[in-house]
């Protein structure tokens, strides 16, 4: 009787309840997308590989057959995210998770061996790890780099703290620990005690590139679209890039024949001279951002464009041939790649699925069967 | 298309979003509200004229419940009254309507901007850059400083927020939400009053609180434009001090007689005097407001004549008892 009397009404609760759940999907798929998922970069120590997946897990492969060891899912939280590549030392591997939690597990079996910290957890870590000398050094998003013993996973000194967040991950020359911060600068510490050697602060926009120790020079990319050659021992500028990109540098430079290649998200590798800062040729045009670590083999740099085409840029003649485009498996790429003995390993993902590819340096062929990592 | 959208208005919005952010001390929460006015003003007269379409449309729905009442089993003639009495009393349902949807994807642009802008995660950061443009400026400001007052806009679950979101809604509906005798009519009027700030309440719990704090800061901006084209609070000053009442069905047997010969909204005027009561004085929809359709206000004749008379009933004619 009600209802009969209330059709009109009910209808417009109908209505409304289904606008409100297209409402609903529209700003959560909004917002949805920007979930993080990780893009952690490969490594390989003796014949094991090891990749954190985008559900969190570390994984660890045969590097001659590409079968998995083992999965540490059940040993570390499964809520997990990856952005790090993880790094190896000694029988542990390291890994920084989103979730502000540091990770060590044995590399033959993924058993957990500590966490920092234990209780609680930090603001999110994006950057990778890095060992040196029984001690794991990171970077937070709270803006403050971290020393921990590599053993036990006790903090050996007092944090250093920047002015804003810490997305890269430190790079260690002998005594000293190299990395950047939001805030703009380029911080030198000393490894042992954690205390500032210099800081360089001319860059015009954030870094969240890790960056390159080559030659007594620190190379570092900035979001005021400049590449910044500093001096390793005064922390002062020997060079600005010649040439401003279009967009920020996020990717870490490499060095060849002391030539510095530097990958952009405008899409471009910018190609330059490691003592001037001048263009020595022109930059190579890739088919979209490049945002993944690139490698050198053999006199050729490896590329990776967000789109998910491998590119082979040959050092002798700046020309660049098209390896393998995973991009046709629906897969992009954003983490940093892996090389080794002529075979370069490439962590690829889409929305609900990641993959690690195996190829040829030279032919692209793959040197085993492409392995999905993740079982969301 | 949705890369044409992405790249045009939502692009567009987020770019002036951090270039303005560079004025503002590089404050994003400073930068949401003073962008939110800016939009807001520009799309003022467009605004106005939705309140005033909506005002209209209300004013007639006792005569609309009643044709549907009365031709409820033919719709063909009840679409034809419908369309008469529209037509004769120079209202368009679709004056209501054009206004918000013209002024829709303007707030869905902000709202994306907002949330990219804010760039929570890596990847939401690594895919802003898609869409800066070559202002050095944007550069330089970016990853934007994302604490306000107390709480961090990239960060979600924020109580305080919330509550403020639904309460502003909650008033800006308030306000606009006519009162009535028709229990049918009571029900939706309700059901609207109290689901939108639930919802929208709910929402800004789940989003990051830039985006809470551009709905908190966009109805009290709407709070404020309704005051003045209200000429008043609406429906708040209505609960507070006694009550206007738009006619229910029963109420205005009389005006479907009318409506079936010679519909006119001098006629109606004349109905609701008689069946409103001395509280229709305390309705906001007596004020400042009905000063300004005096002069016109773009309101057909037969409107203004409505409205003026009410008006004058207010301060010069003794109270009917």
């Amino acid at each position: 009787m009600w209802i009969k009397h209330n059709r009109r009404l009910l209808a417009k609760v109908l209505l409304l309840l289904v606008i409100l759940v297209i409402g609903g999907v529209t700003v959560s798929g909004c917002y949805g997308r920007s979930q993080p998922k990780g893009w952690s970069g490969a490594i390989i120590a003796d014949d094991t590989l090891f990749v954190g997946s985008i559900d969190g897990s570390l994984v660890a492969l045969n590097k001659s057959d590409g079968n998995i060891l083992w999965t540490s899912e059940s040993e570390i939280e499964s809520e997990m995210v990856i952005y790090g590549t993880p790094v190896v030392a000694g029988d542990l591997v390291y890994a920084g998770g989103y979730n502000g939690r540091v990770y060590a597990v044995t590399s033959s079996t993924g058993a957990l061996r500590w966490v920092y910290p234990r209780e609680g957890n930090l603001e999110p870590i994006v950057g990778g790890v890095v060992v040196s000398q029984g001690m794991v050094y990171f970077g937070c998003s709270d803006g403050k780099v971290y020393a921990l013993n590599a053993i036990t996973g006790d903090r050996v000194w007092q944090s250093f703290e920047t002015g804003d967040k810490i997305w890269s991950t430190p790079v260690i020359d002998g005594e000293t620990i190299y990395i950047s911060s939001f805030d703009n600068k380029l911080y030198a510490l000393d490894a042992n005690t954690g205390s500032e050697k210099w800081v360089f602060d001319e860059a015009g926009g954030a870094i969240a590139a890790t960056p390159l120790v080559y030659n007594n020079t620190v190379y570092i990319g900035s979001f005021d679209r400049y590449l910044y050659a500093v001096d390793t021992t005064s922390g002062s500028l020997r060079w600005r890039s010649e040439v401003e990109a279009d967009k920020w540098f996020w990717a870490k430079p490499v060095v060849y024949n002391n030539v510095i290649y530097a990958p952009n998200l405008d899409g471009r590798v910018y190609i330059l001279d490691a003592n001037s800062g001048r263009e020595v040729a022109s930059a190579v045009e890739l088919d979209s951002p490049i945002s993944s670590d690139a490698v050198v083999v053999d006199g050729k740099v490896i590329i990776a464009s967000q789109e998910g085409k491998i590119y082979s840029l040959d050092t002798s003649n700046n020309q660049v041939g098209l390896l393998r485009n995973v991009g046709d498996d629906g897969q992009e790429i954003y983490a940093p790649l892996c090389a080794s003995d002529g075979a370069v390993y490439i962590h690829a993902q889409s929305s609900n699925q990641d993959t690690l590819y195996a190829l040829n340096a030279q032919t692209g062929l793959e040197v085993w069967r492409p392995v999905s990592l993740s079982s969301k | 298309m949705l890369e044409l959208w992405s790249s045009g208005p939502v692009a567009l919005m987020l770019n002036t979003l951090i270039a303005l952010s560079s004025y503002l001390f590089g404050s994003f929460g400073l930068t949401i509200i003073v962008l939110t006015i800016i939009i807001r003003g520009a799309m003022y007269p467009l605004t106005v004229k939705q309140l005033r379409a909506t005002r209209a449309m209300q004013a007639l729905q006792p005569k609309i419940a009643e044709l549907q009442k009365k031709y409820a089993k033919d719709k063909q003639r009840l679409a034809q009254e419908q369309m008469k009495l529209y037509k004769e009393s120079g209202v368009s349902p679709a004056g209501c309507a054009v206004p918000m949807i013209i002024q829709m994807p303007i707030w869905i642009a902000l709202y994306q901007s907002i949330i990219r802008v804010l760039a929570v995660t890596p990847e939401a950061l690594l895919g802003l850059s898609r869409y800066l443009w070559s202002w050095p400026v944007v550069y330089f400001m970016l990853p934007l400083d994302s604490h306000f007052l107390w709480f961090d806009l990239a960060a979600t679950s924020n109580m305080p927020l919330a509550i403020l979101v639904g309460a502003t809604m909650w008033l800006t509906q308030k306000m606009v939400t006519p009162t009535t005798t028709d229990p049918q009519q009571r029900s939706q009027s309700q059901l609207m009053l109290w689901m939108m700030p639930l919802m929208f309440g709910f929402i800004a719990m789940m989003v990051p609180n830039g985006l809470a704090l551009y709905w908190a800061v966009s109805n009290v901006i709407s709070i404020v434009i309704q005051y003045f084209v209200l000429g008043g609070w609406g429906g708040l000053a209505r609960a507070g001090a006694g009550k206007y009442v738009v006619p229910s069905s029963k109420d205005v047997k009389v005006r479907v007689a009318e409506a079936e010969t010679a519909t006119s909204i001098s006629a109606m005027e004349a109905d609701i005097v008689d069946t409103g009561s001395t509280e229709e004085e305390e309705s906001g929809y007596g004020g400042a407001g009905d000063k300004r359709q005096l002069g016109g206000g773009g309101y057909p004749a037969s409107l203004r004549a409505f409205k003026s008379r009410s008006r004058r009933s207010k301060g010069h004619r003794p109270k009917r008892r």
